[in-house]
Formats: structure tokens, C-alpha cells, sequence
């Protein structure tokens, strides 16, 4: 009896940890160099050409009186702006598309695994979405484009020179825990992210494994849908803050 | 004891540090219920201070998770 238990657990850890392993599907050869795709590259071209996709329909036709999806994309536009601009000042618009593009394609990217039918009673689901964002690789590149735009904001606004200055501000003795700000926050941005989604699909796939009828969809609702936004939210609400703070450092400190 | 026992008892230890998070979220909450019974025409602000003060407390339960994972899936 005991042993039947822990060999039903045994299965369960198993399970998990094949769904969180990541697969190389295919390899790239260039230049006698082999570059590995995985399927979490794959997931992310998906977002990707559903976000271009969808911006080029949106934007084939404009006209002066906007139709549905064409005021759709306007108001995102608009909010996208409004935002940056409510955080940053009136400087914040130059960094409206870059935030959200961001915002765009994590949104896309933390909800499509919400597609993926529920299987359990010997019914395979016949496709699989699984989060891209499990990856540590993915969530570790969004947060250095961050950090690279950071760091770009405010060498451009300042100059090399003033950026090391900035450093050394408010006092001299800051230096080293200024920069290791510019370490501690990527890491931070990517592994919040990372572990966020990577918990949510592990307590998902714990709860289809041990209750999989009525459980999972209500459950999926918290973890997957309102999981996947908040940390869109989170995401690009802080990098929004860490930009803000690269261009306005001078006015808060003197 | 062998190694791997160790690591799924360091793997629960781990997971301790959703403690601290769950003390700070708390706080966060208890003052954000305060400060916008206070002022309620301020919710909006407060509340975007507030999702980001609860982002940075929980990250550490997230390091914890990230911890006992590694520990789990060596």
C-alpha cells in the first residue's frame, strides 16, 4: 500500500519534471557553430508573429475615422503613451513603444498556454501550449534589453562622463552599491518573472494531476490569467520605473 | 542519510523564506487599506505604489521557490 503511494508520487514528480524540461527541437549549423532551438525559442517566434500579424492588419487600412480594431489599436497606443508619460514626464514618449512592445508580447506570451485543452480520464489533450516564460534564458534576455535601455537612457542623457558622476551620487561612498543596482536588478526582474510562471505551471499541473475534474479551470483562472497579467504588469511597470529614475536621477538628488 | 534526502529537507528550508513575504504583502496591505480609508481620492497612486512594493516583497518567496527548485531538479 505504502509503496503503491510513493510510486504515485514518484509519477506525479516525474510529470512535473518532464513538462518544465525544455527540448531542443531542432539545431541551427552556422559558421561550424551549432545553435540549439529550444521549443521556448519556437513559443517565442509564435508571440512574436502573432503580435506582427496582428500589427499589420490593424494598420493595413487607416483611415481618419477609426474602425473597431483600428480604435482598438489607437487606444493601446494611447495608454501606452498616457502611461510612460504619467511616470516619466513629458520624456517618457520616446520610450512608449519600447514598453509597449514589451507589454505585448508577454501579455501574448503569459496567456496563450491558457489555449491548451485539460486533459485527465485517458483524454491526451491533442496539443500543448506550455509557458515560454519557464525558461530562464527568455526572461533573462527581456531583463538585459531592460537594463541596456536603462543604461542608454541615461549615458544619452547625460554623457558618459555625467553617467559615471551620476554614479557617485548622492555621496562617493555609494559607488559600489550603485552599481551593484545596475547587477541586482536584471537578475531580479528576470527571476521574478521566471519563478512566478514556472510556480504557477508547476501548481497547475499539481492540481490536474490530483484533482482533474472542476479544480483546474477555476484555479487556471488565478494562476494562468490573472498570474500571466499581473507580471506583465510588473514587468513593465518596473522597468518603466528604473528608466524613469536613469533620466530624472539629476532633479531627484539635487 | 544520503545526499538526496539532505537536499529535499534543504529544499523545504528553502521554501521558509515565503515567511518574510507573506509578513511584508501584510504590511503592504494593512497600510494600503489604511492610507485609502484616509484619503480615498489618493486609492489610485497608493495602489500603484502598493502592486510594486508587493512585487518587490514577494520576489523573495520567488527566490526561495528558485532555490528549492534547483534543489529538487538537481
Amino acid at each position: 500500500m505504502e509503496r503503491q503511494a510513493s510510486e504515485e508520487a514518484v509519477s506525479i514528480g516525474q510529470r512535473i519534471t518532464e513538462a518544465i524540461s525544455i527540448r531542443t527541437v531542432f539545431t541551427i549549423r552556422l559558421f561550424g557553430n551549432e545553435i540549439p532551438i529550444s521549443d521556448t525559442v519556437i513559443g517565442s517566434w509564435v508571440a512574436m508573429a502573432i503580435i506582427v500579424a496582428a500589427a499589420i492588419a490593424v494598420t493595413r487600412r487607416l483611415r481618419d475615422v477609426p474602425r473597431r480594431p483600428q480604435a482598438i489599436a489607437e487606444a493601446f497606443v494611447e495608454f501606452a503613451d498616457s502611461f510612460a508619460c504619467g511616470v516619466m514626464g513629458p520624456a517618457g514618449k520616446a520610450y512608449a513603444p519600447f514598453l509597449g512592445t514589451l507589454a505585448a508580447y508577454l501579455a501574448v506570451a503569459n496567456l496563450l498556454p491558457m489555449l491548451t485543452p485539460i486533459g485527465g480520464f485517458g483524454f491526451e489533450p491533442p496539443f500543448e501550449i506550455k509557458p515560454i516564460m519557464r525558461d530562464i534564458n527568455i526572461t533573462a534576455g527581456l531583463s538585459a534589453s531592460v537594463i541596456a535601455v536603462v543604461l542608454g537612457s541615461s549615458i544619452a542623457k547625460r554623457g558618459v562622463l555625467g553617467w559615471a558622476a551620476s554614479l557617485l551620487k548622492p555621496v562617493a561612498f555609494m559607488l559600489p552599491f550603485n552599481i551593484l543596482e545596475y547587477a541586482i536588478r536584471p537578475v531580479s526582474l528576470a527571476l521574478r518573472l521566471f519563478g512566478n510562471i514556472l510556480g504557477a505551471f508547476i501548481i497547475m499541473r499539481l492540481i490536474e494531476a490530483l484533482v482533474p475534474i472542476g479544480a483546474p479551470p477555476i484555479a487556471g483562472l488565478y494562476f494562468d490569467l490573472f498570474d500571466g497579467v499581473m507580471q506583465t504588469v510588473v514587468f513593465v511597470y518596473l522597468s518603466t520605473i528604473f528608466i524613469g529614475e536613469a533620466i530624472h536621477m539629476e532633479e531627484a538628488h539635487e | 542519510m544520503n545526499e538526496t534526502s539532505i537536499a529535499l529537507i534543504a529544499a523545504g528550508v528553502a521554501v521558509l523564506s515565503g515567511v518574510g513575504a507573506g509578513l511584508g504583502i501584510g504590511i503592504a496591505t494593512g497600510k494600503t487599506a489604511e492610507s485609502i480609508a484616509r484619503q480615498p481620492e489618493a486609492s489610485g497612486k497608493i495602489q500603484g505604489i502598493f502592486f510594486i512594493g508587493v512585487a518587490l516583497a514577494e520576489s523573495t518567496a520567488i527566490y526561495g521557490l528558485v532555490v528549492s527548485l534547483i534543489l529538487l531538479f538537481r
